[in-house]
């Protein structure tokens, strides 16, 4: 069997080692208690170490038999936008109310896409702005205002 | 002979017009709901359940458990067009069924699903109707010590939804149970991992992780090589299972139906188990081992019969003994208390009718799912002919609206995009989100009931050895650890990455 | 070309979804009334926001008692479940939401023990809220699993002192109505005893029944239906009369333990500055509520009954209100719970 590095099965492990390092300091912050009565912090540090162990086993397996070969490449642009849109999804549902904000993420994450025209992307998202007035508003009575506060009327 | 009378009585009440309308609507809208994006089973029954306050109790609960049964279905129709499961037993079938879709063999897939629910419904139905007091007295012997032990073996056997390497199939586990401990602790009220943020006090949400990990992640994938794809869904060869496919789903799904059936009676949470421990029974005994992960009609067939057999019976301990089995059953006992019924064991003697015409209803039910969907099938599939440039985003905003709609908790979107990226970058590197996601579900019960039996026994841990459940399932536990790591040691398990060609 | 008989297929699809939920929009238009509004409040839809998730008791009272009173009102009311934190996210929702009626909280004892129990409660109860009246008092029974030695509540409480390392008591979570009432027995009895929470009442009655756990004291809303059918053993109601559904289960004030007395009371608030007459409109409707005779019969089912009329108003509540958070901050002080 050949021996190979391989960075994403590192980068997996590190990824592990850190979520249960930081799980364990979390814990550590919390009342541990005794078997009878275990505290909050009992359980995430006992499983927080448990991971940040297995990270550590997946990252010395990555460095002489890795699996994953290569990360392959990166929609920069689709990270970025698809991310924006949620956030400000959430950020301002309240705010803007469900019409400005559904057609504002929805025209983002259609821009995720890099062969999308300007176009398209406006009726794509007009489209799902009107479906999903009628399915959440129109249909499930969701109880969010079509415009929100901020627009001031 | 008394059976029958019952069964009599039953029929006669679910047969009502009005009653097999309702069931129906209940189908229909359950179906409806649970197919958006965003909305599980839990969030579609929570709110459509005043629609029922304003009718008669039988009428009310007949639609209420259709709505439940319906919204699963249709939560499995999302998990496998679009992968995008509202609950862990749909991150199930979302393994195999959408490698399926992706395939182009979608129809085969859900009509196995439709087929292997309405079968394992029809069983599962007659158990109710057969055993229920006893399955309930049965299932009252499991004590905290014993859930313990059970959910410790659900976490094991998960290892094998991994199609890559057990280690990292275990860290996503146990990354899954640490993610569980986030919000407010039940047995000190202790705020963990919060931040200071009391919208997070009730915890990371599933639908929010189940979006982030599999759908946004998903849609980041498919967008790589935009370039190179047009499409992402091969072209749709034959819409129905074809003989051979038949063939191999006979045996998954009489397996599965067993395995749910009997899972799903334990109140403490053995229905989350169905699906997941279906799944790995048939991949350890299927001489297609390889195939598990890469579309395996098997892998849709068994844990969709387990899952739906469970979904019935878990309705066991509510009927017969006032108790519910999980959320969903706990709505169903407001639904019980806004009619006036109280729940508990004396609905199957104080109201025949209602506890007989329910039970037939669930089997009237099931049919009317399979006549509804059979024929949605082709609807469904060529849904997948939308072009991918309208039908990610649609995913990605009905999943931010429904996620919302739950709890209008701004959090619950803010974590889509979170573990989106955190899911995204994991699964890059060979780790399948499956196991994470059955971690996160089962990791609460496993702290809850190691603590409450620790209490409960005063502090003394022999008592996971000492009871007699426990201990077999200590056992099997271990059995199935040494199983799962064992062709690790032995050779290097198989290394796919699932690279498209 | 072949996209545009995609985007077809789409717009059929979402067409399809739209028709469906509409058919959903419209069977659920139960709540909608005529009702002769007069002018000015309400002319739109009221939300009630309930802090507890649907279906448990709070929710169910708070249907119960929604669609009388949107007859009275005018207008139709909405109920939403913004759950969390014990009740305490959808109170701060609502602390913050505009004082102009149309956003009403219902919160039931909870609302006087949050800020004994939180540390950071981001609103004020008495503050922050105006009081619209009480809705009901749902007692509360003693239970145990029907093999636990003790007969009686005198027994009870003997037994407990001299095994006080051993009994377990259960409770639905912290905060949880069942959980205050524990530790008022506790208080009462004199003893520590080894609680074990659970999450909600199900799972709690659930390990009674099965006999993992020792005994609880929950409302009689969840604790009727295993009484009645011997599934568990009731010891007392913790209210100064019997309940009607549990005619042999005695007071605790005859089993010999008068200082345990606690309902599950539930009340209407709206945020603090609301108009006057406003107030006073959603009090009339509760009142005219809570004398009508499907509430009456529905709430008797549920072993608990509307408050008399003179509890249904802002004064009456707001006392109640003052009292309780008086009485509950010296229980949990002693008791030494904090959660946050």
């Amino acid at each position: 069997m050949e021996r190979r590095r391989s960075f994403p099965d590192v980068l997996a492990g590190g990824i592990f080692v850190l979520i249960g390092g930081a799980f364990v300091v979390g814990a550590l912050g919390y009342e541990l208690g005794t078997p009878l009565r275990m505290g909050p912090g009992a359980f995430p540090l006992l499983v927080g170490v448990a991971v940040a162990a297995l990270g550590l086993a997946i990252v010395i397996k990555g460095l002489i038999a890795g699996e994953v070969a290569s990360f392959g490449p990166i929609p920069w642009r689709a990270v970025v936008v698809i991310v924006l849109a949620i956030l400000f999804f959430g950020f301002t549902i309240r705010g803007l109310g469900f019409v400005p904000t559904s057609a504002i993420t929805a025209l983002l994450t259609t821009l995720a896409s890099s062969r999308v025209r300007l176009l398209t992307a406006v009726a794509v998202a007009a489209g799902l702005t009107v479906a999903s007035t009628l399915i959440f508003v129109v249909g499930l009575q969701l109880r969010i205002p079509l415009w929100g506060p901020w627009l001031g009327f | 002979m008394e059976l029958l009378n019952n069964l009599v009585l039953g029929f006669s009440t679910a047969l009502l017009v009005e009653n097999v309308l309702y069931c129906f609507v209940g189908v229909l809208l359950g179906t409806a709901v649970g197919v958006l994006p965003g909305i599980g089973p839990t969030a579609t029954v929570a709110m459509l359940l005043p629609i029922t306050f304003s009718f008669e109790p039988v009428t009310a609960l007949i639609m209420l458990a259709g709505i439940y049964y319906g919204a699963q279905y249709g939560g499995s129709t999302t998990a496998i067009l679009i992968n995008l499961p509202g609950e862990s037993s749909a991150a199930v079938t979302a393994l195999d069924g959408h490698e399926m879709a992706r395939q182009g063999r979608a129809g085969a897939a859900l009509a196995v699903a439709a087929i292997g629910s309405f079968i394992a419904g029809t069983v599962a139905t007659v158990a109710l109707a057969v055993a229920a007091p006893p399955l309930a007295r049965v299932a009252l012997q499991f004590g905290p010590a014993d859930y313990f032990s059970l959910v410790l073996l659900g976490l094991i056997v998960s290892i094998t939804l991994a199609r890559g390497s057990a280690l990292k199939a275990l860290a996503m586990i146990a990354l899954g149970v640490l993610l569980g401990t986030v919000g407010q602790d039940i047995y000190t009220g202790t705020p963990r991992f919060v931040f200071e943020q009391r919208e997070l006090y009730g915890g990371i949400n599933f639908v929010s992780l189940a979006v982030g990990m599999f759908g946004v992640a998903e849609i980041l994938r498919n967008l790589e090589n935009e370039q190179n794809r047009a499409t992402v869904i091969s072209k749709v060869t034959n819409l129905w299972p074809t003989r051979e496919d038949r063939r191999r789903t006979v045996g998954p799904i009489l397996r599965g139906t067993g395995l749910g059936s009997a899972l799903g009676v334990l109140p403490g949470g053995g229905h989350v188990l169905a699906s997941f421990t279906s799944y790995a029974v048939e991949k350890r005994i299927s001489k297609r081992q390889q195939e598990f992960g890469h579309g395996a009609i098997e892998g849709v067939a068994g844990p969709e019969s387990a899952n739906n057999a469970a979904a019935q019976t878990s309705f066991i301990p509510l009927l017969t003994l006032g108790l519910p089995a999980h959320p969903v059953m706990a709505l169903m006992v407001g639904a019980f208390i806004v009619h006036g019924i109280t729940p508990g064991p004396n609905v199957i003697t104080d109201e025949p009718a209602l506890f007989w015409g329910l039970i037939a209803s669930m089997w009237i039910g099931n049919v009317l799912l399979v006549l509804l969907n059979l024929p949605l099938i082709g609807l469904w599939v060529r849904m997948l002919r939308i072009p991918y440039q309208v039908l990610f985003p649609m995913i990605i905003l009905f999943a931010a609206i429904g996620t919302y709609s739950v709890g209008f908790n701004a959090y619950d979107v803010y974590a889509i995009a979170f573990f989106g990226i955190l899911g995204y970058v994991l699964i890059k590197c060979g780790c399948e989100p499956a196991p994470l996601l059955l971690g996160f579900v089962l990791g609460p019960l496993l702290e809850e009931n190691l603590r409450r039996a620790l209490i409960i026994s005063r502090g003394d841990p022999s008592v996971f050895l000492t009871r007699p459940i426990s201990a077999v399932l200590l056992t099997l536990t271990v059995a199935a650890l040494v199983v799962a790591v064992l062709p690790t040691i032995r050779k290097r398990r198989e290394v796919v990455f699932a690279e498209e060609d | 070309m072949r996209t545009s008989s995609r985007y077809r297929a789409a717009a059929r699809m979402i067409a399809a979804i739209g028709v469906v939920s509409l058919a959903a929009a419209c069977s659920g238009n139960g709540g909608a009334t005529g009702g002769g509004g007069t002018g000015g409040y309400p002319d739109q839809n009221i939300t009630f926001v309930v802090p507890f998730s649907a279906g448990g008791p709070t929710d169910t009272v708070t249907r119960m008692i929604a669609e009388p009173m949107a007859a009275k009102l005018g207008a139709k009311i909405v109920v939403q479940n913004v759950e969390g934190a014990g009740g305490t996210v959808g109170a701060g929702e609502v602390a913050r939401a505009k004082p102009d009626g149309y956003t009403v909280l219902m919160h039931h004892i909870g609302m006087s023990t949050a800020p004994s129990l939180y540390k950071d409660l981001g609103y004020k109860p008495l503050e922050d809220f105006a009081t619209i009246g009480l809705v009901t008092e749902v007692p509360m029974t003693v239970v145990a699993r029907k093999d636990f030695a003790p007969k009686t509540l005198q027994e009870l409480v003997t037994y407990v002192k001299a095994n006080a390392g051993k009994v377990t008591l259960a409770n639905a979570g912290i905060g949880a109505a069942s959980h205050l009432c524990g530790l008022l027995f506790q208080s009462a009895a004199g003893v520590k005893l080894q609680e074990v929470p659970y999450e909600g009442t199900g799972p709690a009655l659930t390990d009674l029944v099965g006999g993992q756990v020792d005994f609880m004291c929950d409302q009689t809303t969840n604790t009727s239906g295993q009484i009645s059918a011997g599934g568990v053993k009731a010891y007392a109601v913790t209210t100064p009369e019997r309940v009607k559904s549990l005619p042999d289960v005695p007071t605790t004030t005859e089993a010999g333990l008068p200082k345990l007395q606690v309902s599950v009371w539930h009340g209407l608030y709206v945020p603090a500055g609301t108009p006057q007459d406003v107030v006073q409109k959603l009090s009339e409707a509760l009142k005219a509520a809570l004398a009508d005779q499907k509430v009456i019969d529905q709430m008797a089912k549920l072993g608990t009954a509307p408050v008399p009329a003179t509890a249904a108003t802002p004064q009456a509540h707001r006392a109640k209100l003052e009292e309780q958070m008086g009485t509950w901050s010296k229980v949990i002080a002693d008791s030494g719970v904090k959660v946050s």
